[in-house]
């Protein structure tokens, strides 16, 4: 009973996790302008984070090693500090973006300008990861996530043509240019793949000592916790296409990403979605900021972590003041938070094969794995996925140069 | 690292500034796609305005005052070019008023939000699904 | 019974060093010690004077700068661990005893962490030993990558990764170091081997192997009776490169079907 209740609330955790400013963005900006023709992107994206997440679970389950640490044993110093740098201004820039959403949540409940709010925001999460154990602190905000599930219940109340979204499936709009189309599936596979989630997802695993046994918990939650996010992720693309899509608007803010809430369900819907924007962007904070700290501290072998007290992992609590400011900062030069989830999300796309290739090497080395090595089907699925992430990697930038970031 | 950095640099840049018009042809396009993005802002206001009763009103007036500041923004930046010539003068002076009609009707609407609420839904949309259509 | 026989690079290098009696982490292995000839492991080094120098180009020599500029010692040294203490090879590295805390943890705890509210109580800070001026050590990371010719000068190839077997002296009689045994030789620079070199068996995916594995077909096992002369500039065999070992010798059996 004790272990069903677990993972029920894991996998509960899962779904609101999988959820932060970059999907709400994405899918919502997708949706107002493609309907549901990338749909197909959201689903390899959710096959891919299963993929890895669960390789990197099974890892720290068996090898009590976090990703990070493995970055560094197999690509050496240097293809590692170069893996680092990338990958913590990658976490640096979606932990801005994060915190840019949950203050932009704020004005839309209190009508109160998103910058005043930004300081306080940074604050809370900075206390938060300070004070609060790692497990209520995922659980909390995982739970409170969950609220975004009135998408699907507005999409279900506004009574869309369900034959017309099924038939976008196949069929772009004529009126995008194929460049464009790309561009968005890109940045919504970037959504869906962030790496920072993968950080987070071992550490986690690690800090609360997962062994074999817990392997299968693990994997319920990946495996039926991540794929339901995604169900919520294409909820919020359709939203926006039975809403945005016939009167051709385009969705560029928050608040205009939850307006199909509002028309579906009235002013307590519009409420919840508020507060699972809010919930689902403050939790990424949390991991953002968190990533950032782990990404750093094992590279260099420093004792991290919210195990041990804050005097026993300075450094670590050190680098996590230091991105909240910094973070925070970069917000509160008014630039428009939304832009910065955009450039992120490329940008992640783009050094997704650095994070993943490491994982895929270390889950087929029985030094560390023993018995629990690849099997031949992740590995074809790896191996396909590894190719398919080059290939993203290296069109990314180029991509956003030539449609001048989607426009 | 330093590709991405020089990367975010360069769009960053590149994002801010207003590229000039060579010709009159050039000239209309960027018209049209300051046209596109006007209507697709107050499309987003009449959807929000419509269903005002059914939204609350912090939530309303931020979603409201981004369209304006949008496209107060949206006009300043096609203000900014110079129009190659004299056709392109008529081309100016057109989308310019469009535009300049759903900010001021965007900004009377912000004034009755904050005096208490929209006095007149209905009518106020109407209004913007005429702007709207306009601007198509 | 055979000495036990690791790679440095794949086994040693870059893994984390964790405290056997607590399981906290204390730092990575940063780079190797060595003495004598042919040369054994004595310390396991780490911070950024051991990390500096084996990033390389500038932002090595910046973190190898900036640490020297904010050490307090006249000649600052890497912070070593003695290789006797050595408990356990496995996913990380364990070693016994109470290694002394580094500089910068220290640094950032009582400037900055312990003087926010909440952040634990301090524990009595360890006064730190006064170390004792040793000479400049041979380190193992100056191997890698350095080219190797062969009798007649020819280039063989750069080292990927030291061979090290644990049959060298007694350390504070407690464990016998672990000796230098082969190098192995990549026909590339900057090649990493990934694990790869360990045999055809278990070495998945398929793919990412036969890319690795293309890069080293022509790569070489050298020994170190074979090396004439070592130096910065690299190795100088007394052999010529027909004579050299290939790596297939190196292949294991699938540790799954042993």
């Amino acid at each position: 009973m004790k272990k069903a209740f677990a993972v029920t609330l894991g996998i509960l955790t899962a779904i609101g996790g999988f959820v932060d400013i970059g999907d709400l963005v994405a899918n919502a900006l997708v949706g107002a302008r493609f309907g549901m023709s990338l749909a197909w992107v959201v689903v390899v994206g959710v096959v891919g984070i299963c993929l890895f997440a669960e390789m990197s679970g099974r890892i720290a389950a068996v090898s009590g090693r976090p990703v990070f640490d493995l970055v560094r044993e197999r690509l050496g110093p240097r293809a590692g500090v170069v893996n680092l740098g990338a990958s913590f201004f990658v976490s640096l820039l979606t932990l801005a973006a994060e915190i840019g959403g949950a203050s932009l949540a704020l004005e839309l409940a209190t009508g109160v300008n998103y910058l005043l709010w930004v300081p306080g925001v940074a604050f809370v999460a900075w206390l938060v990861m300070w004070r609060v154990k790692f497990e209520n602190m995922e659980r909390v905000f995982g739970l409170l996530g969950l609220v975004l599930v009135v998408f699907a219940v507005a999409l279900w109340a506004l009574g869309p043509d369900w034959g017309e979204l099924a038939g976008q499936l196949t069929s772009p709009p004529q009126a995008e240019g194929a460049p464009t189309y790309w561009y968005y599936a890109v940045a919504l596979l970037g959504a869906a793949m962030t790496p920072y989630e993968v950080f987070f997802f071992s550490s986690g695993g690690v800090e609360e000592k997962w062994t074999r046994e817990d392997l299968s918990v693990a994997r319920a939650n990946v495996f039926v916790g991540f794929p339901l996010g995604g169900l919520l992720s294409l909820a919020i693309a359709a939203c926006a296409a039975t809403v945005f899509l016939p009167v051709q608007a385009e969705v560029e803010t928050l608040g205009q990403m939850m307006l199909p809430v509002g028309l579906g369900l009235g002013k307590i819907g519009l409420a919840l979605v508020i507060l699972g924007v809010f919930a689902a962007t403050f939790g990424a904070t949390l991991e953002t900021a968190l990533s950032c700290g782990y990404s750093i501290s094992q590279y260099f072998g420093w004792q991290w972590g919210k195990l041990v007290r804050p005097v026993e992992a300075a450094r670590f609590h050190t680098v996590l003041l230091v991105t909240v400011v910094l973070a925070a900062a970069l917000i509160l030069t008014t630039v428009d938070p939304i832009m910065v989830t955009e450039y992120s999300l490329v940008f992640s796309a783009a050094a997704l094969p650095l994070t993943y290739l490491p994982v895929l090497m270390i889950a087929n080395d029985p030094d560390y794995m023993g018995d629990h090595v690849n099997g031949r089907f992740t590995n074809a699925l790896g191996t396909f996925y590894m190719v398919l992430l080059s290939v993203v990697a290296v069109a990314a930038i180029p991509l956003m140069l030539a449609t001048k970031a989607g426009q | 690292m330093r590709v991405l950095l020089a990367a975010v640099a360069l769009v960053v840049t590149l994002g801010g500034c207003v590229s000039p018009a060579w010709d009159d042809h050039d000239y209309e396009l960027k018209a049209q796609e300051t046209t596109k993005t006007a209507h697709s802002l107050v499309e987003m206001a009449r959807l929000a305005v419509q269903h005002s009763d059914d939204l609350h009103k912090p939530y309303l007036k931020t979603v409201l005052t981004d369209a304006a500041v949008d496209l107060g923004n949206v006009a300043q930046q096609f203000g900014g070019v110079q129009p190659p010539s004299d056709a392109s003068d008529q081309v100016r002076d057109r989308t310019l008023e469009k535009v300049q009609q759903a900010e001021d009707e965007l900004d009377s609407l912000l004034i009755q939000i904050r005096r208490g609420g929209i006095e007149q839904p209905r009518q106020a949309a109407a209004r913007l699904e005429k702007l709207a259509g306009e601007l198509q | 019974m055979r000495a036990r026989e690791i790679h440095a690079g794949l086994h040693l290098l870059d893994r984390q060093v964790v405290r056997a009696s607590s399981g906290r982490l204390v730092c990575k292995v940063d780079d190797l010690e060595l003495t004598g000839d042919p040369p054994y492991v004595t310390a396991i080094l780490a911070g950024p004077l051991a990390l500096g120098p084996r990033i390389g180009g500038v932002p090595g020599r910046l973190m190898v700068a900036a640490a020297e500029l904010l050490s307090p010692q006249e000649r600052p040294e890497p912070w070593r661990i003695p290789m006797h203490l050595l408990t356990e090879l496995g996913s990380a590295v364990e070693v016994g005893g109470d290694p002394e805390e580094p500089a910068l943890e220290t640094w950032t705890r009582q400037n900055i962490i312990a003087r926010i509210p909440g952040s634990g109580t301090e524990e009595a800070s360890r006064e730190q030993p006064a170390r004792h001026e040793r000479s400049p050590a041979a380190r193992l990371g100056a191997y890698l990558d350095k080219p190797v010719l062969d009798e007649d000068g020819t280039l063989v190839g750069n080292v990927a990764d030291v061979r090290l077997r644990q049959d060298g002296p007694l350390l504070m009689e407690v464990q016998q170091a672990f000796t230098v045994a082969e190098l192995i030789v990549v026909p590339h620079w900057h090649s990493r081997l990934f694990g790869y070199e360990r045999g055809p068996g278990g070495r998945a995916p398929k793919l990412v192997s036969a890319l690795i594995r293309g890069r080293f077909a022509a790569a070489r096992l050298v020994a170190w009776d074979q090396v004439e002369t070592s130096g910065p500039d690299g190795f100088r065999l007394n052999v010529p490169a027909s004579r050299l070992a290939p790596l297939t010798d190196l292949y294991e059996p699938d540790p799954r079907r042993r």
